[in-house]
C-alpha cells in the first residue's frame, strides 16, 4: 500500500469510526452531535474519531483562581455522584460460548479471573487516596456547592445475567437496555448516585470494541434522542473483555509477569470509567440547551481522559516513575489494584496534573 | 411429561447420584458409620462419630515435560504456547530474534517471548526438584547465547513465580541448531501446588552475531517436576445439606477418614461426604440415619 491509499485507508477508518459513534448513540436534531465519551487505547490516544464531542457551552463557573483555563477542568452545570454506588453487571458470561477456554479450579463463567477482579476492586476503592480525588470535585444546587465524597463502600451490587441472551457485536442501545434492566434487577431509585457497568464477557462484546475502532470503554447516560426506548438518566459504562486487545487496553501494563499483569487492563480501564462517571455521569450531553456535564475540560476531556495511558511505555519502565502514571494503589482490603491517575485542579499548588495513583508530582524513588 | 413420572425419573436420577458409593475420576468416597437406617439415640451419643473409606490417586513423582510450539508465521494467531505434546509446529522457523554484538558485548532488546500452556493442566508441582529445559535456537549464529528463563504460575487465581534462571551456549554457526540447556530452582514453598495455568517467558541475548529463532518441533521443551496427581487430599462432610455450604472437615488417615459431629435433632437426617483431591472433586456419597429420643 502506498503512503496515498494509506492516508485514504485512514481517512476512511476514522469516518467509520464517527460512524460508530454516532451510531452508538444517535443524535436528535437541534442538539449537538452526541456520541459515547470513548477511552482510547493506549496506541490510539489522540485519535480524532474518538475524541469527545465537542463542548458547546460556557462553564457554570470559571477554574478556581490562578488555574490555567485550558487545562483545568471546569464544571458545567450537571449533577456529579456525590455518594456513588456502583452495579457490576457480568451479561451473559455463562451463557454458552462466552469463552474459548476454561481453568481448572476457576469458574466456568469466569476462567480468567476478570470478574472476580473487577468486583474486588469495586468493593475495595472506597476511601482510597485514588478514590479521592474526585472529592474536590461538587456540583451546585441552589446556590450551594456539594461535593463529591468517597465513602468506604461504593459497592452496589453485582449481577451474573444469564437469562437476558447476550451476542457478539452488541450495541450501544442493547447495552443501555441491559442498563436498564440492571436498574429493576437492583431496585435502584437513586439514579443520580448509581452507576452500571456493563462487563461483557470474552467472545460476546460491543460492535466497536471489536472491530478496533481504538478504544477500550466508553460511558454514557441515557436520553430519549440518544437511547431511544430507555429509561433517561442511566449512567453506564461499556466494559468489553479488554483482554482481548492485550496491551493495547493495559494486560501488563503495570504488573509484569505474564499472570501477575494478565489482569491489569480490567481495572485500569474500568477505573479510569468509574471515575469520569462520578465527576461527568451526564456524559456532557446537552438536552435542549441544558448542559447535563460534570466535570470536564474545554476540549471535553473528563478526569480519566486527561490522565489516560500516563507513563505507559509498552513494558520497557515502571510508568510509574512518570508523575501520575499507571501505578498500583492498595485497596481498602490491603490488596493492591492497578489504575491510571485521574485528574486533580488542585494538583501542582492549583495548575492541575494527575493524581491518587501513588506517584503524584513530585515522584521520588 | 405428567407430573407423576417426571417425579419418578428425578428420583431415579438422584438416587443414582446420591448412592451410598459414588465415584469420580480420581477420588471416590464411601461413609461406614452411621449405617444405612442406623437409629440413634440423642441421649446416648451426643456426638455422632462419622466415618468412611476414601481413595486418592497415586501422588507418584515423576515430570511433565512441555514442548514450545507455535501455530503460524506471521498470521494475526501465531499463537506461541506450551503444550504436553509434540509435532510440526507450522509457526516453525517464526519469532526472528536479531541480535548484534554491543558496545558492551550484549545486546538487549528486551524483547521477550511468553509461551503459556494450553493443555496439561492442572499440574501438581513438585517444588524439591529443580526444572530442566532447552532452548533450541536456530539461523545464522556466531558467539555467546544467553537465554532467560521465568516460569509463571497461577495458584488458587493468584499469579506466583516458579522460578527463574539463565542458560547459555556458543552459537554454532556450523549446525542446524543449538541447544541452550538451562535449570530453574523452583521456589520450594511451592511444593505441593495445584498449578491452574502456566507460562514460560523466553528471553535471549548475548555477545553475539544472531539472526534467527526458537526452534520448535520438539527441540525447544521444559520439563517440570511434578507428581503424578495432587497431594491436596480431603474429605468433608455435610449434614442434610447436600450442596455442602457448611461443610465440615474430617480427619484423613490413609484411606479412611473420621469426624465427630454433634447428634443432630430427632428425627431422619441425611449425611453427604465428598472427598477432594486438587481441583478434583468426588461424587457425594450419601446415608441416611434416624435420631431418636
Amino acid at each position: 500500500m502506498n503512503r496515498r491509499t494509506m492516508r485514504l485507508v485512514g481517512m476512511l477508518a476514522t469516518l467509520l469510526a464517527f460512524g460508530l459513534g454516532a451510531a452508538s448513540g444517535g443524535s436528535a436534531a437541534g442538539s449537538p452531535a452526541h456520541w459515547p465519551i470513548y477511552m482510547p487505547d493506549a496506541q490510539h490516544v489522540g485519535s480524532p474519531a474518538l475524541q469527545p464531542p465537542p463542548v458547546c457551552c460556557v462553564p457554570v463557573a470559571p477554574p478556581p483562581a490562578g488555574a490555567p483555563a485550558p487545562v483545568n477542568m471546569a464544571y458545567f452545570g450537571g449533577h456529579v455522584q456525590v455518594t456513588p454506588k456502583i452495579y457490576l453487571v457480568f451479561w451473559g458470561w455463562g451463557q454458552p460460548g462466552a469463552f474459548d477456554h476454561t481453568t481448572p479450579g476457576m469458574p466456568a463463567d469466569d476462567p480468567d479471573g476478570a470478574a472476580a477482579r473487577m468486583t474486588a476492586f469495586v468493593k475495595a476503592m472506597g476511601g482510597t487516596a485514588w478514590a479521592g480525588v474526585s472529592t474536590q470535585y461538587y456540583e451546585t444546587v441552589n446556590g450551594q456547592n456539594i461535593f463529591i465524597q468517597n465513602p468506604a463502600n461504593v459497592f452496589g451490587g453485582v449481577w451474573y445475567d444469564d437469562t437476558n441472551p447476550i451476542h457478539d457485536n452488541v450495541t450501544g442501545l442493547e447495552l443501555a437496555q441491559e442498563a436498564q434492566r440492571a436498574v429493576a434487577h437492583f431496585g435502584v431509585t437513586d439514579l443520580a448516585n448509581s452507576q452500571f457497568v456493563i462487563a461483557q464477557p470474552q467472545k460476546f462484546n460491543e460492535a466497536g470494541f471489536n472491530s478496533g475502532a481504538g478504544y477500550c470503554a466508553w460511558h454514557d447516560y441515557t436520553q430519549p434522542s440518544t437511547y431511544p426506548g430507555v429509561e433517561p438518566g442511566i449512567s453506564f459504562t461499556n466494559m468489553p473483555y479488554v483482554l482481548n486487545s492485550g496491551a493495547s487496553c493495559g494486560e501488563n501494563s503495570v504488573n509484569t509477569g505474564y499472570f501477575a499483569g494478565r489482569l491489569d487492563g480490567f481495572t485500569i480501564v474500568m477505573g479510569h470509567e468509574i471515575e469520569e462517571t462520578i465527576t461527568d455521569p451526564g456524559a456532557e450531553d446537552v438536552i435542549n440547551g441544558q448542559n447535563l456535564g460534570g466535570w470536564y475540560d474545554y476540549t471535553g476531556y473528563e478526569n480519566g481522559d486527561k490522565c489516560a495511558w500516563v507513563g505507559y511505555t509498552d513494558g520497557l519502565t515502571a510508568p510509574s516513575t512518570v508523575p501520575g502514571g499507571l501505578n498500583d494503589i492498595t485497596g481498602n482490603d490491603g490488596q493492591t489494584y492497578p489504575v491510571q491517575s485521574l485528574w486533580s485542579n488542585q494538583s501542582a499548588a492549583g495548575a492541575g496534573w494527575c493524581a491518587g495513583a501513588g506517584d503524584d508530582l513530585p515522584v521520588t524513588g | 411429561m405428567k407430573n407423576a413420572l417426571c417425579r419418578l425419573v428425578v428420583l431415579a436420577a438422584a438416587t443414582a447420584v446420591l448412592a451410598g458409593v459414588a465415584a469420580a475420576a480420581t477420588t471416590s468416597v464411601t461413609i461406614t458409620n452411621p449405617s444405612a437406617g442406623q437409629k440413634i439415640s440423642s441421649k446416648r451419643t451426643p456426638y455422632l462419630a462419622v466415618a468412611g473409606s476414601v481413595s486418592f490417586a497415586p501422588a507418584t513423582p515423576g515430570s511433565t515435560t512441555f514442548y514450545l510450539r507455535r501455530d503460524g508465521c506471521g498470521t494475526s494467531n501465531d499463537n506461541p504456547h506450551l503444550s504436553v505434546t509434540t509435532g510440526t509446529d507450522a509457526g516453525d522457523g517464526c519469532g526472528l530474534i536479531v541480535d548484534a554484538i554491543g558496545p558492551a558485548g550484549d545486546v538487549d532488546q528486551s524483547a521477550f517471548i511468553d509461551f503459556p500452556a494450553s493443555d496439561g493442566m492442572p499440574l501438581a508441582l513438585d517444588g524439591t526438584r529443580a526444572v530442566d529445559g532447552q532452548i533450541s535456537l536456530t539461523g545464522a549464529q556466531v558467539g555467546l547465547a544467553e537465554v532467560d528463563v521465568t516460569l509463571a504460575a497461577l495458584v488458587n487465581g493468584q499469579a506466583v513465580t516458579i522460578g527463574s534462571g539463565t542458560g547459555s551456549a556458543v552459537l554454532d554457526p556450523t549446525g542446524a541448531s543449538t541447544p541452550v540447556p538451562f535449570t530453574i530452582d523452583a521456589n520450594p514453598t511451592l511444593d505441593g501446588s495445584d498449578l491452574q495455568a502456566l507460562d514460560l517467558r523466553v528471553h535471549i541475548h548475548g555477545p553475539n552475531v544472531y539472526s534467527g529463532f526458537i526452534s520448535l518441533n520438539g527441540s525447544s521443551w521444559v520439563d517440570l517436576p511434578s507428581y503424578a496427581a495432587s497431594v491436596n487430599k480431603s474429605v468433608s462432610v455435610s449434614l442434610d445439606d447436600p450442596s455442602f455450604a457448611n461443610a465440615v472437615p474430617a480427619r484423613v488417615s490413609g484411606s479412611t477418614w473420621s469426624v465427630a459431629i454433634p447428634t443432630p435433632a430427632v428425627g431422619s437426617h441425611t449425611l453427604y461426604a465428598r472427598s477432594t483431591q486438587g481441583y478434583d472433586t468426588s461424587a457425594a456419597a450419601s446415608r441416611t440415619f434416624t435420631v431418636t429420643k
